[in-house]
């Protein structure tokens, strides 16, 4: 039995905390968030205990009943968390992105191979039976050779703790926040970027909006287009990989089974927002921590690495640097090799 | 009025015959086509004349030409017509190089000769109804645009760069780099563009992928690849994403379908909406009659659309930016 720890009570804590609740073979034993009542909330719904920070955790639990940290914390308290929980020699799961620098990715990469730990990025999409499917498709030749891909992702901004999200310093902005998981997702796809060109809002208007146009050209040639949105309504994601011979296209709002709409009717409801909703069981960030699980159970090597999460970083820092001097940013293989 | 219409090389020309022939007082004076078996057919489908040499369907008198030839001979045509005195209606891209679109803006004006450059898009019901959305305020101030003007090879000239001027980039960025000023009233400043030949068997740049910077700080991407394969419900699309600071606007100029699935053909889109190719047509017609001195769409606007796919061209060369003022220049 894996006995896992949530550090943080947000969106993805809650998440997190929900999948452990229901998986074989973990026990979750609880839930640090500094912010003490959304904890309790959080871990009386999951049936484990709340602490109000990670000493208090290890202290209460005591480190002994602890085997790993799970971080869902805003990213700029990534590094210390992952770091402590290395000293404390615990396997880490941690929420992408990694880290806000590539520095410190690759320093909490190699604390933890130091120490001896596991260390896991909760680059998602990979474990979305929809981008799955669209991979193994390809793979099989569905559509020829990959040519234009487009990707997009996003919906309206998003809330955090401490508005955290609209300090691009901390958060990167919608190119790092959100569109890692689209440069994840195509890498696996395609290998490796060669250059990268972006365009964004930052630094061009006040308002609380952030809107990313980004072009990939990857080595074996395929040119990818990635739009990601924080000026919409609701969320949404979509995909559309064209080949020499077919075209393969996904759009989460349209291609979906199920929709609710509101009339407004009842107390605090809200009219008119429809809500679409993509069930399965288990969730997709459940099969992603499973996964992690087992890994930590057996030794093996995930499906996404911690090495993959640096290199999304990196083509997300491209981007930003790229939107920042409007320029083109070329990878260059020699960061690779001797960061590996 | 009498109009003529030179070449049936590029597919349009049959579009804008039938709309001809749909506008009261407008005559179909005649075809000029070198290829004769293609000119005859035509003009036979037309109930119209047939001339090998365009200076003979020049010489009848004609109040307006539509030019519809291989992009390369677009210069020689509207030169000819100029200087015979005819308005005209050139087909998109105005021309495969800015100097000879510079030299066909500059004979039209000094002819006193209207140049339209045939952007239909601009005439979709759908793009004139998010254009009066965008003048009205709807969407605040305009941010960021994404477009995209997908297609399918259209093979035959179109892949050959010495009639063409080059594939899908030349061809398709036009269309809503077009549209892009026209949303904005602004001009694009810089180009950044991966163009490669990834798709057809003939070696063409069949995928482009295009970054533009206005010149009043609104960026936007364009897509121009002919990356639609055979078996795709429909030949392509014309879509603008319009991120303002009080909304977004998202326009699918050919979304008025019905899905039809058929056992032989498979499923495919049945285009319901406005013509696109008459408005069009009545526009260009309109401003013969009403003795206008410039077009609604201009040979300037064709020329900036094309600079834009020229600037592509050389940005994927450099693997760097381009500014428009040097491809201009």
């Amino acid at each position: 039995m894996l006995h896992v720890l949530v550090i943080g009570a947000g969106t993805m804590g809650s998440v997190h905390a929900e999948a452990y609740k229901n998986m074989p073979g973990v026990k979750l034993v609880g839930i640090a968030d500094l912010q003490a009542d959304k904890a309790a909330l959080l871990a009386a719904h999951c049936e484990c205990r709340a602490f109000t920070s990670y000493d208090q955790a290890l202290g209460q639990l005591g480190s002994e009943h602890i085997d790993v940290i799970d971080i869902c914390l805003p990213t700029p308290l990534h590094k210390s968390y992952v770091l402590r929980a290395a000293d404390d020699g615990k396997d880490v799961i941690c929420e992408k992105p990694l880290a806000g620098s590539l520095a410190d990715a690759r320093l909490m990469i190699d604390y933890c191979k130091q120490k001896g730990v596991r260390l896991f990025v909760g680059q998602v999409l990979r474990f979305f039976p929809e981008y799955q499917n669209a991979k193994a498709l390809l793979d099989r030749g569905a559509i020829g050779s990959p040519a234009v891909i487009r990707a997009a992702r996003g919906g309206s901004y998003p809330v955090g703790w401490n508005d955290w999200y609209s300090d691009t310093s901390a958060s990167g902005g919608v190119i790092v926040d959100a569109l890692i998981h689209d440069f994840d997702y195509l890498r696996w796809c395609f290998g490796e970027v060669e250059r990268v060109f972006a365009k964004s809002l930052h630094g061009r208007v006040q308002a609380q909006l952030d809107y990313a146009l980004v072009t990939l050209r990857f080595q074996s040639g395929v040119i990818a287009h990635i739009e990601g949105t924080w000026a919409h309504e609701g969320f949404f994601m979509q995909l559309e990989m064209a080949g020499t011979s077919g075209v393969i296209d996904y759009d989460s709002s349209k291609d979906t089974p199920l929709i609710m709409r509101d009339r407004g009717q009842r107390p605090g409801s809200r009219a008119g927002v429809p809500v679409p909703e993509s069930p399965l069981e288990p969730s997709p960030y459940a099969r992603e921590l499973a996964h992690f699980v087992s890994c930590i159970q057996d030794g093996s090597e995930p499906l996404v690495t911690a090495e993959d999460a640096w290199e999304a970083l990196r083509i997300s820092l491209a981007a930003l640097e790229s939107a920042r001097t409007g320029r083109p940013v070329t990878l260059n293989d020699a960061a690779r090799s001797t960061s590996g | 009025m009498k109009i003529g219409i030179i070449s049936f090389a590029h597919m349009h020309a049959a579009g804008y015959a039938s709309a001809l022939m749909q506008i009261e007082g407008v005559e179909l004076v005649g075809i000029a086509d070198p290829v004769a078996e293609r000119g005859q057919k035509y003009a036979a489908q037309f109930g119209t004349s047939y001339f090998q040499s365009y200076e003979d369907l020049l010489a009848q008198g004609l109040d307006g030409v539509v030019v519809t030839s291989e992009n390369a001979y677009h210069k020689e045509h509207v030169l000819a017509a100029a200087k015979a005195g005819v308005h005209v209606l050139c087909e998109k891209p105005l021309s495969t190089n800015v100097k000879d679109a510079q030299a066909m803006i500059e004979a039209c004006r000094a002819h006193g000769v209207l140049l339209q450059t045939a952007f239909p898009v601009r005439f979709n019901s759908s793009v004139r109804r998010a254009k009066q959305l965008v003048d009205e305020g709807k969407l605040g101030r305009i941010l960021a645009m994404k477009g995209t003007n997908r297609g399918r090879n259209p093979g035959g000239w179109f892949v050959e760069p010495s009639l063409s001027g080059g594939g899908a980039v030349i061809d398709h960025t036009v269309h809503v780099a077009d549209i892009m000023r026209w949303m904005t009233g602004a001009e694009v400043k810089e180009v950044y563009a991966e163009v490669d030949h990834l798709i057809a068997e003939t070696p063409i740049d069949d995928c482009g992928m295009l970054s533009l910077e206005f010149d009043n700080g609104v960026f936007a991407t364009l897509d121009c690849s002919w990356s639609r394969n055979k078996t795709y419900p429909v030949w392509g699309d014309v879509t603008l994403e319009i991120i303002g600071s009080a909304g977004t606007l998202t326009l699918n100029a050919i979304n008025q379908k019905l899905n039809v699935y058929r056992d032989e053909q498979g499923y495919s889109h049945h285009f319901w909406g406005d013509d696109m190719d008459l408005a069009l047509v009545r526009d260009f017609v309109s401003s013969i009659a009403s003795g206008a001195s410039e077009a609604s769409v201009t040979g300037e606007d064709g020329l900036q659309a094309l600079a834009v796919a020229v600037a592509a061209y050389r940005s994927d060369e450099r693997k760097d930016t381009v500014s428009m003022t040097d491809v201009l220049a």
